[in-house]
């Protein structure tokens, strides 16, 4: 580098010198000197307008070969575009394979500007919607899947789940479209076939609502015979253990048939439950009698009413709702237990806790309580002669009146199961009575 | 917003305004495509609760019909546009007409479907209705997606459908009175599946006026009453005429 600048300073002073002999020998020394001056400008234009030239028609020409600091400077211009042309082609591979996997993806992928602009999509996702290329791209998504279920998905812009629709294009297939927010109001659209599973889950939901059915039938003639054995005096008294079992096995595999059909019936029903008024107070005062029955004064049921006021719901569900949480309460607490029922509202909603201070519930088992037959221990249950489903009977009817349980336990301390209705459910104290006063016979 | 179909405005309102209410089209055009699907589910299977519901979503169409046209009406006093945006408007308004009617046949056929539940079904299961039903859905479908990609070509070839859902329409007429001669407990029932088949027939009658709105929006020329042949040809030729 600086050999070269030295060179070329040498050079110039070089003509300088030269044009200097020159003037002192022809004329006068300036002119000598100019002239020689002259021509190594000229010089120099000429290298800078090659220079020029080959940057302008680079791909046609071969670098010009000039030597000094022009051909230094030409070596570098070289080296800094094959630098810049192999990042380049680098760039287009990687680019290239991602491109190519992503069409690879067994799920349709469809980006989305700001205003849900479609920008790009794999090949997958143009088979599920319908989408073509490059025509569709700037098209806005919501113009080519007009599914309503879809629109309203995009307009409440609530993306913590999936949305499922039916494309128009194939009426038997479900898709489930999930929107993924990224950057700056860019979102991808992910479009997965649910079809194969959909139909499982509807298999799954028949089946157990049809084998409950066909059970009850037998069971019926069974306990029939049962309970006349009972009767029979004349039988041999050895007999009377083994009936006595077979009787309250039977009576439980009819509670646990009736729970299966009552749950299958919820899950059959996906729309919200009904808004009829519901007198909440009065139904917790007798479920607090019939409590204290059962529990034959080893218990002690107590109810607090924070509140006058009712909810508007399916009576039945919610009914069976609480028995059951009821019901566990007195199931697990020891005798000499205390069971408390409470029934407030506040600006949140309607809330009905069932407190108790038995056993309680190890912690790892709280996030999988209200799975069907999911059992703590299994000695515990058991013996207890519980179905198993109440506690999912209790979720899926708190999700059909837009409410969620809540489970708090302490191991040894006891338990605390709250149920908790959105205030669009409640029922003021004044209109239920109003509505009760219209329809007497209706309580 | 820049989408790529409609030409740019010094104003960007009303090219803001404009996408609007083609979105609001296009919203209105899906409600009423699952309306159609619901109302043939409900008839295929005898599912009279999915009639019912039909029967009475319908006043939602009214709705959007009604609130597209006031901004419509809106636009046209406000922008005064012209040309090419001036077509959009006018296909607009007919096209949501049509849309209303298709969404007013839907609910016929939910009516009839919440009547038809309670009574036998054929050993057929209404396969040729469904099939026609499948067929008038399919060409609502295209024609709205024409509408959406401003796609004259493909508006063109979901048009020409019409004549084939024309031809089934008349086969399933003609089913349905013999059904009738061979057996005349079966009148009552082939009536109200004529008054379905006829229901779906004039939707795809609807089907191709909203593709036919579809050439006037882009090309500007008016092609009712014209033999569609006679369109293509035309608009084959000198497709750059466009704007």
């Amino acid at each position: 580098m600086a050999a070269v600048w030295t060179f070329a300073l040498a050079r110039l002073a070089g003509v300088l010198v030269l044009g200097l002999i020159l003037g002192l020998f022809i004329g006068p020394v300036w002119v000598g000197v100019l002239v020689a001056f002259g021509l190594y400008v000229v010089w120099q234009l000429r290298n800078l307008y090659m220079l020029d030239r080959w940057l302008r028609l680079r791909s046609q020409l071969d670098p010009p070969g000039v030597g000094g600091i022009w051909g230094e400077v030409i070596a570098q211009v070289v080296r800094l575009h094959r630098r810049k042309q192999y990042h380049k082609q680098r760039l287009a591979q990687l680019f290239r394979e991602l491109r190519r996997s992503t069409a690879a993806l067994p799920d349709g992928v469809i980006m989305l500007g700001r205003h849900h602009e479609i920008l790009w999509f794999n090949r997958r996702a143009a088979n599920l919607l319908g989408l073509r290329r490059p025509s569709d791209v700037g098209l806005r998504i919501d113009n080519l899947i007009r599914a309503p279920e879809f629109v309203r998905y995009l307009k409440a812009a609530d993306f913590a789940a999936p949305v499922v629709i039916r494309p128009p294009a194939a009426t038997e297939t479900y898709l489930s479209l999930q929107m993924v927010p990224y950057g700056a109001g860019q979102s991808l659209l992910l479009a997965r076939d649910v079809t194969r599973e959909r139909r499982l889950e509807a298999m799954r939901k028949d089946f157990v609502a049809n084998a409950s059915h066909e059970l009850r039938t037998p069971l019926t003639v069974i306990s029939g015979y049962l309970d006349t054995l009972a009767e029979d005096s004349g039988l041999d008294p050895a007999w009377t253990g083994p009936i006595r079992d077979m009787r309250s096995q039977a009576r439980r595999m009819n509670a646990i048939i009736a729970d299966l059909l009552e749950l299958s019936r919820l899950e059959a029903t996906e729309e919200e439950a009904g808004y009829e008024p519901i007198d909440v107070p009065a139904m917790l005062a007798r479920l607090q009698r019939d409590g204290r029955a059962r529990a034959q004064r080893r218990h002690e049921v107590t109810l607090e009413l924070d509140a006058n006021d009712g909810l508007y719901g399916a009576p039945q569900e919610i009914e069976s709702a609480f028995t059951n949480l009821l019901d566990n309460a007195l199931k697990y607490t020891p005798v000499d237990g205390r069971v408390q029922l409470r029934w407030r509202v506040d600006a949140g909603g309607a809330h009905f806790s069932v407190a108790d201070n038995g056993i309680g519930i190890p912690a790892e088992h709280l996030p999988r309580l209200t799975e069907r037959f999911y059992r703590v221990d299994s000695g515990r249950s058991r013996s207890q002669g519980g179905s198993g489903l109440g506690l999912a009977i209790v979720k899926h009817v708190l999700q059909r009146h837009g409410g969620r349980l809540e489970i708090e336990s302490v191991e040894g301390k006891g338990s605390t199961f709250s149920c908790h209705f959105p205030a669009h459910r409640l029922c003021a104290a004044s209109v239920r009575t109003d509505t009760v006063d219209a329809q007497p016979d209706r309580m | 917003m820049e989408i790529a179909d409609l030409t740019h405005h010094t104003s960007r309102r009303f090219n803001e305004d404009l996408e609007k209410v083609r979105n609001q089209v296009l919203q209105m055009g899906g409600f009423v495509e699952e309306q159609l699907h619901k109302a043939i589910a409900a008839l295929v299977d005898g599912d009279s609760k999915l009639g019912e519901l039909v029967a009475t979503e319908d006043y939602k169409v009214n709705g959007m019909e009604v609130s597209i046209d006031e901004e419509c009406s809106r636009i046209l006093a406000l922008r005064a546009p012209a040309a090419g945006d001036l077509r959009v408007i006018v296909a607009i308004i007919k096209t949501i007409t049509d849309l209303e009617r298709i969404g007013d046949e839907a609910e016929k056929i939910g009516h009839i479907a919440l009547r038809l539940a309670t009574m036998e079904r054929p050993a057929d299961k209404y396969r040729e209705v469904k099939h026609l039903g499948r067929h008038v859905a399919r060409m609502v479908h295209d024609a709205l997606d024409a509408f959406a990609r401003m796609d004259a070509k493909a508006a063109l070839q979901t048009a020409r459908e019409d004549r084939m859902v024309d031809e089934e329409y008349e086969s399933i007429q003609r089913q349905c009175m013999t059904f009738m001669m061979e057996d005349p407990r079966q009148i009552r029932r082939a009536l109200e599946i004529m008054w379905i088949v006829r229901a779906l027939e004039r939707i795809g009658d609807h089907a191709k006026n909203m593709c036919e709105y579809v050439v006037y929006m882009v090309y500007g020329k008016d092609i009712r009453h014209t033999s569609l042949e006679d369109v293509s040809r035309e608009l084959e030729g000198p497709a750059e005429a466009r704007r």
